[in-house]
């Protein structure tokens, strides 16, 4: 009872066939427990934004359950705003403002407009762009969009964030100092996240576990726990201990598909 | 602190003057770019069509001379201006009858699927029935003169809305409608605050096509309805005109209906800008 109230997210055997050919996912099996950092690691077609999505319930299984608190993914998104979702493009809408665009799950659900427009302006606040409400999404730089769009998933509190690539098209630099905001989010809003990514750095600076997968079929090949200390900072990419982790997950990523090759 | 107020305000002065010739040049530079072409065309245009009948020896009521359109549209000013009055009345208001409309049945049929496969279709076929064949039909039912005429315009106007705006409601960003599916948006909420927005580019585009549609409608309306008792618009004024050999006048009604359709055209794109004007592309790049 304990244990089952401490997982958030369960994958059961999901398989998941595209157009009765494409075996986008098969047989995963993974259990995520309340507060993890989880980032799905794999090359490009393995599968991971298809098993973050089964997660949203955007997609159904073909095979196997996906669970979130015990219930369907379907039913969650009914009944709370516990699920939120970060696409790779920043998905605003260009016709509002910063703060329409974060007050919009708000908006959607109805509610007090005061206390939202509150709460929209704390999430503004935290990524800092309190001082863009009124801007619209084309006078903002591609890394304070997704700032935006981290901050509308913040507004309606989820207990889960699902990530999908969301820092993949930003510079370098931006990346960073997004991956170490985030990571202040994640430890001050004690969320679940479960994080797409290709880029093996970022998988360990920013996990506490990473899922490596592999492709045809996209399928779970390893599980690495990392256990670097928070709060993670600027240095950790130069200690050693990080190089030993990037270097173990590169490892496991290249064996997935050595592996494959074998096959 | 210590540099003297006269040097600043020679300074000044030097600064705010360099700015001025920049800001004049750049007006010149703009004037020169896209209107000084357009102009001498139009002058050397009129000066060949004020010259041609008179080198080839053409009478007015064949060619007339600018001049002598004019002085036509001078002369009978007393019956051009009502005229043209009466057909803006009615393209006015065949296009907001087409715009409501179309809008209207375009949310409609697109709120539900199974609505929009079934009549869709049958829009498309009723949207190559020419109007003009069936314009005796609404001639019929709606009597001579002004409803008819109306009706007509309406009829013109409508698909272009109705096409365009049923394209932009269901061309919607798959992400962005996944992301209202994740915050469990019901269908209404999905059409006010996405699919309209979404679409609205593409209703702008249906209603610049209309307004000008809209006067060939009541112009053609009163071609074929006639007035029914009441006064004539432009269309009017044109059938009457050409039965009298009034080639001159003929030719500035005409003029006139062009000038008013360019003029509807453009304060509907204006309207259209306004609406834009916080997001869409094409705007932005109007106002750059
Ligand atoms: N909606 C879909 N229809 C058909 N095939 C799909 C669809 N979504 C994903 N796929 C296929 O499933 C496989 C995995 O896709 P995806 O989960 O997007 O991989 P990743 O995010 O790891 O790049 C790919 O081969 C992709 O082409
Ligand atoms: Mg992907």
């Amino acid at each position: 009872m304990a244990a089952s109230s401490m997982e958030v997210v369960s994958y059961q055997r999901v398989s998941k066939v595209f157009n009765s050919e494409t075996v986008a996912l098969m047989e995963f099996d993974l259990s995520i427990k309340k507060g993890e950092f989880v980032s799905f690691l794999g090359p490009s077609g393995c599968g991971k934004s298809t098993a973050l999505r089964l997660a949203a319930g955007l997609e159904r299984p073909s095979n196997g359950t996906v669970k979130i608190f015990d219930k369907s993914p379907k039913k969650v998104i009914k009944q709370t705003n516990d699920i939120a979702f970060v696409f790779q493009d920043a998905n605003l809408l260009p016709w509002r403002t910063i703060l329409d665009n974060v007050l919009l799950p708000l908006e959607l659900r109805g509610g007090n407009k005061k206390e939202q427009k509150k709460e929209a302006i704390r999430v503004l606040e935290m990524v800092g762009l309190k001082d863009y409400l009124d801007y619209y999404p084309r006078q903002l730089s591609g890394g304070m969009k997704m700032r935006v769009s981290i901050a509308r998933a913040l507004a309606a509190k989820p207990k889960i964030l699902l990530m999908d690539e969301p820092f993949a098209a930003l510079d370098e630099i931006t990346r960073q100092t997004l991956q170490m905001e985030l990571l202040d989010i994640w430890q001050k809003e004690e969320m679940t996240i479960l994080f797409v990514t290709h880029n093996v750095f970022e998988a360990v600076f920013l996990s506490t576990r990473i899922a490596v997968m592999s492709a045809r079929p996209g399928r779970l090949s390893s599980e690495m726990e990392v256990d670097l200390p928070f709060p993670r900072k600027l240095e950790l990419r130069t200690d050693p201990s990080f190089s030993q982790y990037v270097e173990d997950a590169s490892l496991l990523l290249e064996g997935s598909s050595i592996k494959r090759e074998l096959i | 602190m210590s540099i003297p107020t006269s040097e600043i305000n020679s300074r000044q002065k030097l600064l705010i003057d360099s700015k001025a010739k920049k800001q004049e040049s750049k007006i010149w530079q703009k004037f020169r770019q896209f209107y000084l072409g357009p102009i001498i065309a139009f002058v050397v245009f009129l000066a060949l069509w004020q010259s041609v009948p008179v080198l080839l020896g053409l009478e007015h009521y064949i060619l007339p001379k600018p001049t002598d359109v004019v002085a036509a549209a001078i002369e009978d000013w007393s019956l051009l201006w009502p005229a043209v009055q009466i057909t803006v009345v009615e393209s006015v208001l065949g296009f907001f009858v087409s715009a409501v409309v179309g809008i209207g049945v375009s949310i409609l049929l697109a709120s539900s699927k199974v609505l929009e496969r079934s009549i869709y279709p049958y829009a498309i076929v009723l949207q190559t029935i020419p109007v003009v064949a069936v314009a005796p039909i609404v001639v019929i039912w709606f009597g001579a003169g002004y409803n008819s005429i109306v009706v007509i315009s309406f009829l013109i106007g409508f698909f272009p809305v109705i096409s365009n705006t049923l394209m932009g409601l269901n061309s919607v960003d798959k992400n962005k409608d996944e992301l209202f599916t994740l915050y469990n948006a019901t269908k209404w909420q999905k059409m006010w605050k996405l699919r309209i927005p979404s679409a609205l580019p593409y209703m702008m585009t249906g209603l610049k096509i209309s307004c000008t549609l809209s006067i060939v409608g009541a112009i053609v309306g009163e071609y074929i309805a006639g007035i029914g008792g009441g006064k004539g618009g432009l269309g009017y004024s044109i059938t009457v005109a050409a039965m009298q050999v009034k080639t001159s006048y003929l030719f500035a009604c005409g003029i006139a209906a062009a000038i008013l359709g360019i003029a509807f055209y453009l304060l509907v794109s204006m309207f259209s800008n306004y609406m834009l004007n916080s997001w869409h592309d094409s705007a932005i790049k109007a106002d750059k």
